[in-house]
């Protein structure tokens, strides 16, 4: 290719990448634009592409007037306690197949039920779960959401945790079992600190994950007392006649969150969506 | 303790009888304990996770007031043309969809891999693929109700069409379909993107050199030297996004709630519908428990392929 031809190229691919960039970003640019007008812009005759008078109000008016400060700190309860739960499960069922001679089946029968759960609609299972959750009392209850998330990212905790169990080598552990040591106490002083990053990795994305679940707490919960902030923003999108700002704050606290949890684990987003399938960076 | 090894290679015949002998029992010790350890919490799990099915087989075999009823559930279930129409429709989407993202994702990655040399620019690209990604699905649906909303959407705003006459993106029938698609299109082509961009890494670049000197064109490289090693992860992405186009609720039914009429009511919304608005939940358990089977059958096929078995 001549040198004009290679400059003309890499100006075209530039400018593609650019347009293809600026359709992506748009429709996030103009949700914070909208989150940040007042209630008198909403009636402008032709909505504009920049709030005329930023404000935080519609902020305020989410969080405090309509409670849904609330709703946050049940996604957080809930979200916090899945979390554990489903970590202590993972690390349960994942150190016997990683860390001891587990038959090859049994550890491919594990992987694959696991893996299996991921292909699983929701709608089929909320169903089942709807009547269990109703006969035992948990409607409307933050207990019932903390088990059903729990199960269900139990399949992606289990699969990253054994990922990063599969790079500790088993030689450090072993040393100090042949120095005498138990398997409890090589558990708790070798491996646990060395898989302290792949812990914090997975407790990451699956909180993530947790706190962007909707349609189980949207069937298990009818009031604010349970309902998850991912329920009320559905109520301001759905809602007969929509406050723009506010239903745009929502989105914005709603994306918030899991963005910069993302952010701060984004080395490990690939191989939490793909179950350990890319492990790069 | 004597020295063994805890895990590792099976004790072979050699060595002093006795030591085999202890190396052998402690090792039995070890698969024993595999047990101990797996069966209470891992049969606790499966327990709770096999419920949900054999209780929405009973759901489906039974009327509330009636008891046992067969399998009449599951020939309403079937005989409503709803749920042929939601099947359609399903299949509709995903044929817009999954092309689009594939080919997307793929032809970007391509792109970025051989024309962007900067590390800095690549790391950026990666993290601006990952927002659309992690950003929930009902929050992907406030952001695209403040696009195609009419009178407020910011996508008429920009074509001049904000009269009477606007288009309605999200109430007329094709659009509302185009609406919804384009949707998960934006939320998922980065996805595949940075699987493809990732495959592309993995290319070795003697083969890539290789094939350069010996005159190969950038589509002969593509074919024959980058796309063997991008087909697994092709076929894997297909299976994820397959399953996800399956379960696709929240952003439909934040935009249009399933309409206009059945143009968006894709399965999860109609067996949603079924169970909670109709308050069927006879026929819904029937229906739950055919998509259940359905991705039981489909997920045995699919595991053949997934990396399950690398153990």
């Amino acid at each position: 290719m001549t040198h004009r031809g290679r400059r003309l190229t890499r100006l075209a691919t530039t400018v593609l990448l650019a347009v293809i960039a600026l359709v992506f970003a748009f429709p996030l640019f103009y949700l914070i634009a909208t989150s940040l007008k007042t209630k008198a812009d909403l009636f402008e005759p032709v909505p504009s592409l920049f709030p005329p008078n930023p404000t935080i109000d519609p902020y305020i008016s989410v969080l405090f007037t309509r409670g849904f400060g609330g709703l946050l700190v049940n996604s957080i309860v809930v979200g916090l306690s899945a979390t554990f739960v489903a970590i202590c499960v993972a690390f349960a069922i994942c150190y016997p197949i990683t860390r001891l001679p587990a038959s090859p089946r049994l550890r491919r029968f594990v992987l694959n039920w696991a893996l299996s759960l991921r292909f699983l609609p929701p709608v089929a299972v909320v169903i089942p779960y709807f009547a269990i959750v109703r006969t035992i009392g948990l409607y409307n209850q933050l207990p019932a959401l903390i088990v059903v998330y729990a199960i269900f990212n139990l399949p992606l905790a289990i699969w990253m945790l054994r990922g990063f169990l599969d790079e500790i080598p088993l030689e450090i552990e072993e040393a100090a079992l042949v120095d005498g040591a138990s398997r409890w106490y090589a558990f708790r002083t070798i491996l646990l600190p060395l898989s302290r990053t792949g812990i914090l990795a997975v407790v990451i994305i699956v909180f993530a994950f947790d706190w962007a679940e909707f349609m189980f707490a949207f069937i298990l919960t009818a009031t604010p007392q349970a309902m998850t902030f991912p329920v009320g923003v559905q109520g301001l999108v759905t809602q007969f006649e929509i406050i723009w700002n506010d239903m745009a704050a929502g989105g914005v606290i709603a994306i918030l969150i899991p963005l910069s949890l993302m952010l701060i684990a984004r080395r490990h987003v690939m191989s939490g969506l793909t179950f350990g399938v890319i492990r790069d960076k | 303790m004597p020295g063994h090894r805890v895990s590792g290679a099976p004790a072979r015949p050699f060595g002093s009888s006795t030591r085999v002998r202890t190396a052998w029992t402690e090792r039995n010790r070890q698969e024993q304990l595999v047990y101990k350890l797996l069966l209470p919490v891992f049969g606790t799990v499966f327990v709770l996770t096999t419920i949900p099915f054999i209780l929405a087989l009973i759901q489906a075999m039974t009327v509330e007031g009636r008891g046992f009823v067969g399998l009449e559930n599951f020939g309403r279930a079937l005989a409503n043309p709803l749920l042929y129409e939601s099947l359609k429709q399903t299949g509709l989407y995903a044929a817009i969809v999954l092309p689009t993202e594939i080919l997307g994702g793929l032809g970007i990655a391509l792109l970025v891999h051989r024309t962007v040399r900067s590390n800095v620019v690549r790391a950026a690209i990666y993290i601006a693929a990952m927002i659309p990604i992690v950003i929930p699905q009902i929050a992907v649906g406030v952001v695209f109700r403040l696009v195609y909303a009419a009178d407020y959407g910011v996508l008429n705003v920009l074509l001049g069409q904000t009269g009477p006459s606007q288009p309605l993106w999200l109430s007329s029938p094709p659009l509302a379909m185009i609406a919804t698609a384009s949707v998960d299109i934006w939320q998922w082509t980065p996805f595949v993107y940075l699987v493809m961009f990732a495959g592309f890494q993995t290319v070795p670049s003697e083969s890539v050199e290789a094939a350069q000197v010996d005159g190969a064109t950038t589509w002969t490289q593509f074919r024959h030297i980058e796309l063997p090693y991008l087909r697994p992860l092709l076929l894997l992405v297909l299976f994820f996004r397959i399953a996800d186009v399956i379960r696709v609720f929240d952003h439909v039914y934040v935009l249009t709630g399933g309409g206009p009429g059945t143009t968006t009511q894709f399965l999860s919304l109609y067996i949603y519908r079924i169970g909670f608005k109709f308050s069927d939940l006879g026929q819904a358990s029937a229906l739950a428990v055919v998509v259940m089977v359905a991705m039981i059958v489909f997920y045995t096929i699919v595991s053949r392929f997934l990396p399950a078995d690398r153990g």
